[in-house]
């Protein structure tokens, strides 16, 4: 088994916490320093909008229209003077001031099947072990925020399940939740035919054979199928969380009626009942043909829901503590192809982040005039996993995993936070 | 025996469609994606995405085009007045420029049309007898407008998503326009420009359960002479929303009753739809498709039979035009700048540059012999 150093005896419980916050107008002054900051630790949460293929720098976080390989469409004034995305980001643009962008990342991988896992694994030097994904790491580095639910879920089009392979050598109880549609998981309610007695005698009675089996056999299936059965009941606890019903109807105009828009606004739900992590994926952006027809069509369905978490975050207060990612794994080529299509480009591409101690309003990244290329500091993925784990509250260098023995870094060695983006 | 003189060919041959043969590149080095003849087959007008309208004169040996200069977005579509020396374009910011463009110097546009759509115009016609422009593009309506100063006079409404393609009937009385949904729909000009009926061109449409956006549409459009053909351009059973490869597709509709005689197909390979189609003056059907990093073709058909009755490998093209001569087919192809492919790593650094085009120009008959050239 593997552990962080850090582990968490000394983390609070939600109702311990709560308890401590109970009776006060805020925790600044009455708890304990120390405590205080164990306590915004807790609350650290990410969402991870992860847009599967590639989205077009030029064509939503940077625009470029004076350059050669600029597409068609026109750029537009966000808040930040000076600063322009692509008209296909009209709500980004007017909460530029609210986020940060990163124009020069410069990355190794110009394939999927190998850049996916490369870039959600922050690309850490090779020792020989299989990383975990991001999700799974903060699923473990910092422990659920709320006890009760999965600290990581994973909502995605098609199927769910649960995908115990993000988790790596971290064991499969760090595996992602995954809901297909952003849908509960099928036969989360019991039926009414079993009692709650009659079901917990089953699941009693599931353990002991687990545990049998697992005596005699590799455990790291069994630990999925454990780990899924403990996942559902604490969500057929929490059936609330995905009562469609409670929606407000302009939420769901505001964020979209599309896949991506209603799994944002779902992921902001899951946010809110107190989920570590919650990775949103969509899929099909590797616009190789009709790039610009398709991003046309595709980029506002990214723009609209993104503008409205990062707002609706900002205005309860959450932004402070809920880190947003929106990033691919790579961007597109500058030159145009023979389908109109833009090609992988990992050597100079955009990501935009928001909240949880990263700077508000800060454009990051020179490039060359036309945008092909990184001018002066390129960053690479493990400059953002270090810089994520350390908005987090976890010290990218002082903090390791320790797998069968070994000491094992949770980010590149060699890279390092990007001070640019952090408060 | 046949030869080209400013364009034309003179002692004109017969059509021989086997025979064709490219007779002459104009090579660029930005990619253009309309091509046009002029109306007296002098000139090629020619655009796509350095933003400027280029105009070579077919009678020089080394042509450099002049270049006339407005659009300030990639242009979109272009189209020359069948009597006056006016040419329109349009682009991706929905602006619309004449163009005198018989002049020695490229000048400022004649008048323009600031927004003629809320994004792309995606097509531009005008009508046989001059009098009207219309465009459609991005906001699903159709427009007509005064060629003789951009006046609206009249807006088509409709189409429930952006249009691709316009056509007018041979008789000058019917115009169709095309849509991204599969919806072909014909207008009376004669009566108003009042709205006549709906063709199903469905099938150039697809829309995959994990799709993120529809694909396809009906990208070209093209009457035979006897107005009894209307052929639609596109692709069908799209693959997915990224590649967006598809299978080149034409429908063959019988105007008269508006059902599909024959859905036409290519020989080779080809993953793109056909963004241009033309009819010959002996019916013949001819188009060209796009396909990713590889060539393409052009491709000839008689419209009763599925299969074509010639082809001939070409890079991928996005527009064609036929020489009022008849004999020259012009169209606008796509040429690697040698920067393409996935993720650079550095090692086109010094070197990256766009993608470029050529403008070639297929002569539909038999290559004459050396002593037929001299003679010529």
């Amino acid at each position: 088994m593997s552990s962080p150093c850090q582990p968490h005896e000394h983390a609070l419980s939600r109702r311990r916490m709560l308890g401590m916050l109970g009776g006060t107008a805020g925790f600044g002054s009455l708890l304990q320093p120390a405590i205080a900051r164990e306590v915004v630790k807790q609350n650290k949460q990410v969402c991870l909008i992860w847009l599967d293929g590639g989205m077009s720098q030029y064509e939503s976080w940077h625009p470029l229209p004076e350059s050669q390989f600029a597409g068609p469409f026109r750029s537009i004034k966000t808040s930040i003077p000076g600063v322009h995305f692509s008209e296909l980001m009209p709500h980004s643009a007017k909460i530029a001031h609210k986020i940060s962008v990163i124009r020069s990342m410069s990355t190794k991988d110009p394939n999927h099947s190998t850049g996916v896992p490369r870039m959600q694994r922050g690309d850490p030097v090779n020792r020989g072990v299989d990383y975990p994904y991001l999700g799974s790491a903060v699923a473990k580095l910092l422990g659920p925020a709320n006890p009760e639910l999965p600290p990581y879920i994973w909502i995605k089009p098609g199927n769910g399940g649960f995908i115990h392979r993000e988790a790596g050598f971290l064991g499969a109880q760090y595996g992602a939740l995954a809901l297909g549609d952003g849908q509960a998981p099928i036969h989360i309610h019991r039926p009414d035919a079993i009692s709650a007695q009659h079901d917990e005698a089953r699941h009693a009675l599931r353990k002991k054979a687990n545990e049998r089996f697992k005596a005699y056999r590799g455990a790291a299936e069994i630990d999925a199928y454990e780990t899924s059965y403990e996942m559902a009941q604490q969500l057929m606890a929490r059936k609330d969380i995905f009562d469609d019903g409670k929606l407000n109807p302009r939420d769901r105009e505001r964020y979209g009626t599309h896949p991506l828009g209603r799994h944002i606004l779902r992921a902001r739900g899951l946010l809110e009942a107190g989920v570590r992590f919650v990775k949103v994926n969509s899929y099909h952006w590797d616009t190789h043909g009709d790039n610009f027809n398709m991003s046309q069509r595709l980029v506002p369905q990214i723009d609209r829901p993104f503008a409205a978490l990062v707002n609706d975050l900002d205005e309860s207060g959450m932004l402070e503590n809920v880190l947003v990612v929106v990033m691919s794994e790579f961007g597109r080529t500058p030159v145009i192809n023979s389908r109109l299509g833009r090609d992988h480009w990992p050597d100079c591409w955009s990501l935009a982040l928001a909240g949880c101690g990263i700077k508000r309003g800060a454009m990051v990244g020179a490039t060359s005039k036309d945008g092909a290329w990184v001018e002066g500091t390129g960053y690479d993925v493990g400059d953002l996993f270090h810089t994520i784990f350390t908005v987090l509250g976890i010290h990218p260098r002082r903090t390791n995993y320790r797998h069968q023995g070994q000491k094992l870094a949770i980010a590149h060695d060699e890279c390092r936070p990007i001070e640019e983006v952090m408060l | 025996m046949p030869a080209h003189r400013g364009g034309d060919v003179v002692n004109r041959p017969a059509l021989d469609i086997k025979a064709a043969w490219m007779s002459r590149e104009l090579k660029h080095d930005r990619q253009l994606y309309r091509a046009q003849f002029s109306p007296d087959g002098r000139l090629v007008a020619a655009a796509g995405q350095d933003r400027l309208v280029h105009l070579w004169n077919l009678a020089s040996e080394e042509p450099a085009p002049k270049s006339f200069d407005a659009h300030r977005t990639w242009i979109s579509s272009l189209v020359f007045h069948p009597t006056e020396k006016l040419l329109f374009t349009a682009d991706h910011h929905g602006i619309i420029y004449c163009w005198d463009y018989d002049t020695e110097m490229p000048g400022q546009p004649r008048w323009s049309i600031p927004e003629a759509d809320r994004n792309n115009v995606r097509a531009l016609l005008v009508t046989h007898d001059g009098q009207h422009l219309v465009s459609a593009g991005d906001d699903a309506i159709v427009k007509v407008w005064s060629t003789v100063d951009g006046r609206p006079v009249t807006q088509l409404k409709g189409h429930k998503d952006c249009v691709f393609s316009l056509a007018v009937s041979p008789d000058g009385n019917h115009l169709v326009s095309g849509d991204l949904l599969g919806s072909i729909r014909q207008w009376n000009i004669a009566d108003s420009w009042k709205p006549a009926r709906e063709l199903d061109a469905r099938l150039l449409h697809t829309r995959g359960d994990d799709f993120l956006a529809d694909v396809g549409g009906v990208r070209s459009l093209a009457f035979r002479a006897d107005g009894q053909v209307l052929a639609a351009g596109g692709m069908k059973e799209a693959k997915s929303n990224a590649f967006c490869p598809g299978k080149p597709t034409v429908l063959a509709f019988d105007w008269a009753t508006g059902v599909v005689k024959n859905e036409l197909r290519i020989m080779g390979k080809s993953d793109g739809p056909f963004n241009a189609l033309r009819f010959l003056e002996d019916g013949t059907l001819v188009g060209h498709t796009e396909i990713l990093h590889s060539n393409s073709e052009l491709t000839f058909w008689q419209i009763d039979q599925v299969a074509p009755l010639h082809s001939l490998v070409s890079p991928p093209a996005y527009d064609l035009s036929l020489h009022p001569d008849g004999r020259q087919l012009l169209a606008a192809c796509y040429v690697s700048g040698g920067s393409s492919g996935n993720g650079a790593q550095k090692r086109f650094k010094d070197n990256y540059v766009p993608n470029k085009s050529t403008l070639r120009i297929f002569s539909l008959f038999a290559k004459p012999t050396t002593e037929e050239k001299k003679t010529g």
